[in-house]
């Protein structure tokens, strides 16, 4: 049977090509909003989210 | 306004929707049964028949009996929380988790001796086995998924569970499927695939009940009252939705009839492999991993009343987690017709899965700084902590075998089975007991669990029998290994296979010995949740007004 999957169009050549530094750029991108010390009281509440009683 | 609502009642639109395609669907059911090509066809679309007439009839008395208004979202400016669906699908895990482990004692006993496969083509082991690892996966697992998804969700946005249906339609629906998929398995209906063993009609009513699931869960996280979405709910999601992808990539197949129970598969030769096994690590991946890690955020914080240890740690945690699991597949193919740079890439990003994995464990242990005492007098906080340790463990053995020259003498021995039960008793029974061992005292509103002794009872043998499953599974596997590989000095092969058989026999006696205290432990966790349901203290909180549903 020949291969289903066609991968030979722009738009799939372009993420064949790019993915890698376009997911790394996302992750950095992740670490910053994570590491960033203007978002500290932002994760403390979230850390206590699971205790708070209603 | 309100006292037109009040005196004139109407279907909502689930209920509109739902109650005529349930009855068409058993009129469709009943008519594939008629034509069936083979007999399981037959019985299975009968269970459909009688399955969606059922649903129809529910549907309907559910609306005759239920007041005008539908339960509120809010009652005294707070959330009334869906809770009748988490309470089934909290008990069918247990049944479910009961029956699998049984199952699994059985297969184990049949490899010791062989003469317990009762010589019946519905005993054999080939059979059992895929039952045995859906039970436990997608039975047990996948109603403690559900069940604490849709609790966590609702606690932690202040939010009540979206849809009136569609959350009994996903918990049902989804336990439907379980039987249909046991059942089949039993009767001889798979297409072979690790994991994916349903047919193609399994496959497409499971396809609509996940992706109700994902509906529910994004709807209700759409209606938070928290502008943060917490953590747990980020797993939960990437569960779903990666659940769905690889269920759609891995089940293409093209049924031989509309009316029969065989299909074959779009995928040929390697790719097929490659799909394979790209879901079926990803099922480990996302299902047995991605899922319970949001259990072990909120229960451990939850239950030793600490703060996530570092909420910068969960999110990176996360996103390491997400961006290199999908890439680690190909390491159950070492040595095959994959191409080897694809099994090499397999392997490296298994390795490198080993960081975030322990950057989870350590955030999961760390939460107990300062609650360390409770392990000592709380024995359902040990068990969730001894699950993450578990995890610890397996996660460092899991890159490990995925070294190729580790895996020449790992694979196809024993060596893996233990890996994957210190993964799935250790880490997935544990998280999923200690789960459990939560919710119920919350679902049912009892002050506590019935006896905590039971549960320290319950922690230790089965501990017990995890140590003596994975010790065995190692001891064997090695063994296996190293006796397949050993040559004469010249050069033939020094034992036959049926040798290597042979000297598994006592391993396979002390692993089901082990599997054997699991189940007990899983057995005296049942009468203690049971005993908690009829006969725990009642919580004296104004929680039992305007929970309860009609449909309960």
């Amino acid at each position: 049977m020949k291969a289903i999957v066609s991968i030979e169009n722009l738009a799939s050549h372009l993420v064949l090509t790019f993915w890698t530094p376009v997911f790394v750029a996302i992750f950095i991108a992740i670490l910053v909003y994570a590491l960033r010390p203007r978002n500290k009281t932002l994760f403390d509440t979230a850390a206590k989210m699971p205790l708070r009683e209603d | 306004m309100t006292h037109a609502s009040t005196a004139s009642k109407s279907m909502t639109i689930g209920e509109a929707f739902l109650f005529p395609v349930f009855f068409a669907l058993a009129f469709l059911c009943l008519f594939a049964a008629g034509l069936a090509h083979d007999a399981p066809f037959a019985f299975h679309a009968s269970l459909g028949a009688i399955a969606s007439l059922a649903a129809s009839f529910f549907i309907l008395k559910r609306y005759y009996d239920r007041p005008a208004e539908l339960p509120p979202q809010e009652i005294n400016g707070r959330p009334n929380y869906n809770l009748g669906p988490i309470k089934f699908g909290a008990v069918a895990a247990v049944v479910w988790g009961i029956a699998g482990f049984a199952v699994g004692l059985l297969i184990a006993s049949q490899l010791a001796w062989p003469l317990l496969n009762l010589d019946l083509p519905w005993t054999t082991f080939g059979r059992l086995r895929p039952l045995h690892t859906s039970a436990v996966i997608f039975a047990f697992g996948g109603n403690v998924l559900i069940a604490t998804s849709f609790y966590v969700v609702q606690k932690t946005c202040r939010a009540r569970l979206a849809g009136d249906l569609a959350p009994w339609f996903v918990v049902l629906g989804y336990n439907f499927f379980i039987v249909i998929a046991g059942t089949g398995y039993l009767l001889g209906v798979t297409q072979s695939k690790e994991y994916a063993e349903p047919e193609w009609y399994a496959d497409l009513w499971l396809t609509i009940v996940w992706v109700s699931y994902l509906a529910v869960f994004t709807a209700t996280l759409f209606k938070r009252k928290e502008p943060h979405i917490y953590v747990a709910n980020w797993f939960y999601l990437a569960f779903i939705i990666t659940i769905a992808v690889l269920h759609l990539g891995n089940n293409p197949a093209l049924p031989v009839s509309f009316f029969g129970s065989k299909s074959y598969i779009a995928w040929g030769g390697v790719q097929d492999a490659m799909f394979q096994w790209w879901y079926g690590h990803n099922a480990v991946g996302f299902f047995l991993t991605a899922g319970f890690l949001a259990i072990m955020y909120y229960f451990i914080p939850k239950r030793a009343e600490r703060p996530v240890y570092s909420y910068r740690l969960s999110i990176i945690h996360f996103w390491a987690l997400i961006f290199l699991y999908i890439w680690a597949g190909p390491h159950h193919l070492h040595y095959t017709a994959l191409p080897d740079w694809a099994q090499t890439l397999g392997m490296t990003f298994s390795i490198m899965l080993w960081m975030p994995s322990w950057g989870g464990m350590i955030n999961g242990l760390m939460t107990l700084s300062g609650a360390w005492d409770k392990l000592r007098t709380d024995p359902v906080l040990r068990m969730l902590v001894v699950s993450v340790a578990f995890y610890g463990m397996s996660t460092f053995e899991g890159p490990m075998m995925s070294i190729k020259v580790v895996n020449s003498l790992s694979h196809y021995t024993d060596w893996t089975i233990g890996h994957v039960h210190s993964g799935a008793l250790g880490w997935v029974g544990f998280v999923s007991f200690g789960a459990l061992y939560c919710l119920v005292p919350w679902l049912w509103g009892r002050k506590g669990l019935y006896s905590l002794k039971l549960v320290n009872w319950h922690f230790w043998i089965a501990t017990i029998g995890i140590v003596l499953y994975i010790s065995a599974m190692w001891v064997s596997g090695i063994l296996q290994g190293l006796m397949w590989r050993a040559y004469t000095s010249l050069g033939f092969l020094e034992y036959s296979f049926i040798e290597s058989v042979e000297a598994m026999h006592p391993f396979y006696i002390i692993r089901a010995a082990g599997g054997a205290l699991f189940l007990i432990g899983a057995l005296i966790m049942a009468f203690n949740l049971w005993m908690t349901v009829n006969a725990g203290e009642a919580e004296q909180t104004t929680q039992a007004t305007g929970l309860l549903q009609p449909a309960e």
